[in-house]
Parts: structure tokens; sequence; C-alpha cells
């Protein structure tokens, strides 16, 4: 009796929680599967995909404004990569603090070299305004080591697609404010396979999450 | 029914003879929630009614240490005992402008006011809606405080502190 009234319980939150984000916000949310739900009890920061991505065959601008080719400089390299913009005030900074906040705090645990290895890439979603020098005053206030890539803009939304995060290009309002648009997750790349093979949702995977698999990731493992 | 009333959470064990009110509020809850959720502007059968006086109070308010002085977000509670009412502007001496935002998939956007519920509460928190500073006077450290008088449609004007957090502050993470 007990376990089943528990279970009601549980389910007609489930069912409230999901006509709410139904009614709430229409668009993609409303097409996830029931299963979500059960994901979301896990508690678990981390998604490993059965079918990673391939990693984008991409060549942007550093923040020295030099090329950089994705595929060729982080080869062999775990890779942390997050698509945002520098005018977001809120889960742009908080995503790219988290892994910062994680970083600092493995260089206690962690050999130096192997910390190193990790390569966290930035890839604009506002390249007209985040040129070159504005991503690295941003990045470097955050972390130095962090890289951060801009450049045309249809060719970071075709990379962003080949990683099934969806951007839409900036559109200038009436008022004359940007409405600008950053990804959703960020993806872990295995430096055994090169393939984007974990994912993190920006905004809810904290500095702890990342202090716990980022170990595992540099190593090429599954958190 | 009033939401004060529908607190059950799923991790608490009702005990036997409780199974079935306990089913009952659950159910209750549930179907506040879908209604929190389709319907915005149904304030007639609520209690207190619509049109009453709005009875406002502001918590936990706070603004994750920023990356530049360029801008920053702001994020509280405004928590409402009495008629509905609007969160119109804020203004601050510590920015050139401050607007209110809301984020919708991903986008974020100037909005011209968040409606506070008749008996409910408006809730700013990060990922979702927010108060954005543009051009800080100053850039923010951890420990500071930032002065901000709130402005609403009906309520007098509410004069708050938001504490300066760490960047990775989110009270509402698991």
């Amino acid at each position: 009796m007990r376990k089943k009234t528990a279970l009601a319980v549980t389910a007609l939150f489930a069912a409230a929680t999901l006509s709410l984000s139904a009614c709430g916000t229409g668009g993609a949310e409303s097409d996830q599967p029931v299963a979500d739900v059960s994901a979301e009890a896990q508690d678990k920061a981390a998604t490993v995909l059965d079918r990673p991505f391939e990693k984008p065959d991409l060549v942007l601008k550093d923040t020295k404004g030099k090329e950089f080719d994705l595929r060729e400089r982080t080869k062999g390299k775990p890779v942390l990569m997050y698509f945002g913009y520098t005018h977001c005030p809120d889960v742009c900074p908080l995503t790219m603090s988290n892994i910062a906040d994680a970083k600092r705090r493995l260089a206690q645990k962690l050999p130096k070299d192997e910390l190193a290895e990790l390569q966290v890439v930035f890839v604009t979603t506002d390249p007209e305004r985040d040129t070159p020098a504005e991503l690295g005053k941003w990045l470097k206030a955050q972390d130095p080591s962090f890289i951060g890539l801009t450049g045309d803009f249809p060719t970071i939304q075709a990379s962003a697609r080949t990683l099934g995060i969806s951007i839409d290009a900036p559109k200038k309002e009436k008022d004359g404010s940007v409405t600008s648009m950053h990804g959703k997750q960020v993806i872990a790349f295995s430096p055994k396979s090169d393939a984007g093979y974990v994912l993190y949702n920006g905004e809810e995977a904290t500095a702890d999450d990342y202090v716990k698999d980022l170990p595992k990731i540099i190593k090429g493992e599954n958190p | 029914m009033t939401p004060r009333k529908a607190h059950p959470l799923p991790g608490h064990r009702p005990s036997r003879s409780f199974a079935r009110s306990w089913t009952v509020v659950a159910i209750a809850a549930a179907s506040a929630l879908a209604l929190a959720g389709c319907s915005s502007s149904d304030g007639a059968d609520k209690e207190p009614a619509a049109d009453a006086k709005p009875q406002l109070s502001v918590t936990g308010a706070y603004m994750p240490e920023p990356v530049t002085k360029d801008m920053g977000g702001g994020f509280l509670t405004i928590a409402n005992k009495g008629g509905a009412d609007k969160l119109t502007s804020v203004t601050t001496e510590s920015a050139k402008s401050a607007g209110l935002h809301e984020t919708v998939d991903q986008k974020m956007k100037m909005v011209k006011a968040f409606d506070i519920p008749a008996g409910g509460a408006l809730k700013l928190e990060r990922g979702g809606n927010h108060i954005m500073f543009h051009d800080l006077t100053e850039l923010p450290k951890k420990g500071d405080k930032i002065a901000v008088e709130l402005h609403f449609e009906k309520s007098a004007p509410i004069k708050a502190e938001l504490d300066v957090k760490a960047p990775t502050y989110n009270p509402h993470s698991h």
C-alpha cells in the first residue's frame, strides 16, 4: 500500500511536470520522451552517448586572430566544447566558470601535465560582437588557458548542427538590443577516439560534477 | 486551495493512515502545478482576489560575480501575499542601466515587465529570467552588495540589496 501510494504520487508529479513543460515552452522540449524523467531522477550530470559525434571539421580564428584548425590542434587530446556568447549575463559565464572552477580544484589533485592536456574550447554564437579581442578579454578573466573561437556565423552554425546543437543567428530587435542564443550542452571529446562521447547540460552541470568526471574524461573513460 | 497548503514532495513517505488523504493532496498539487503551467491570467477564483492590494516581499537577492564590468545578472524572489502586480523596472547607481530579461529556449530577450501572480511569487533564477545590468561602475566582487530599487505597476518601490556571490553560485542546482 505504501509503495503504491508513493508510486502514484511520483507518477502524478511526473505527469504534472510534463504538462508544465509542455505548456511552458511548446518547442523542442515537448517532444522529449517520457524516459527523460527517469534520467533526471538519477541525478547524474553526464550523458554518455551510444553514438558519439564526430569532431567538427572547423577552422576559425582564435583570440589572437590566428587561424585555428580544431581537428588538427586538438587531435588526441581531451576537449570540452561549448557554444555561447560573451554578452550573456547568466548561463554562458556560469558554464565557463564551473569548468574554470573545476580545473582550479583539479590542479591540486591531478599531475600538471595531465590537466594541461584538457582543451576547453568556447565557440561564439555571436561572432559580430565577439571579436577575437572581446572573446580573449572575457575568457582570460575566467581561465587564461581557455580557447576562444570566432569567425563566420554560418560555419559556426553548421558545425554546431553536426553536434546536435541548434543555434539561430543573433537578431537585432526594434529597440536596438540584440537577441543571441547559446547552446544547451557542453560536449566532451575523447582523447582516444577524438569523438564527442559525453554531453553535459550547460546550466545544470556544476563544478562538482566536472571535478568528479574530468579525471576520467582526460583519460577517455566513461564518467 | 492556496499554494501554501500543497506541500507534498515525492521524497516524503506518508504513514499508512494518511495514505488516502496524501493521494488527494498529491492530486491537488499536481493539478495546481499543471494549472500554473498553462494559465497565467485566471486569478478570478483564487484567493486573494486579483484586484486585491499586492503585498510584496523580496528574498534571496544575489548577483553572481560577473566576468567583466560590461554586464551582470541579478536574481531574486518576490513573494506576494496579496493581489497581482508587475515588476516593471529596476534602478541602481551601480550600473548604467538595468533591464528585465527573459530566457526562452537558450535565447535572452528584453521584456517590459514580469508578472507577480496573486498569492504567488516571481522567481528570477539562474538559467531563466533575470535582471540584466549593463556597464557596471565597478567590477563587483564576492561579498560586495549591489543596492537596487525595484519598481512595480501598483506597489510602492522596494529597496533591496543583491549579495555578490561566486560566479558558480546557483542555489537551485541539484
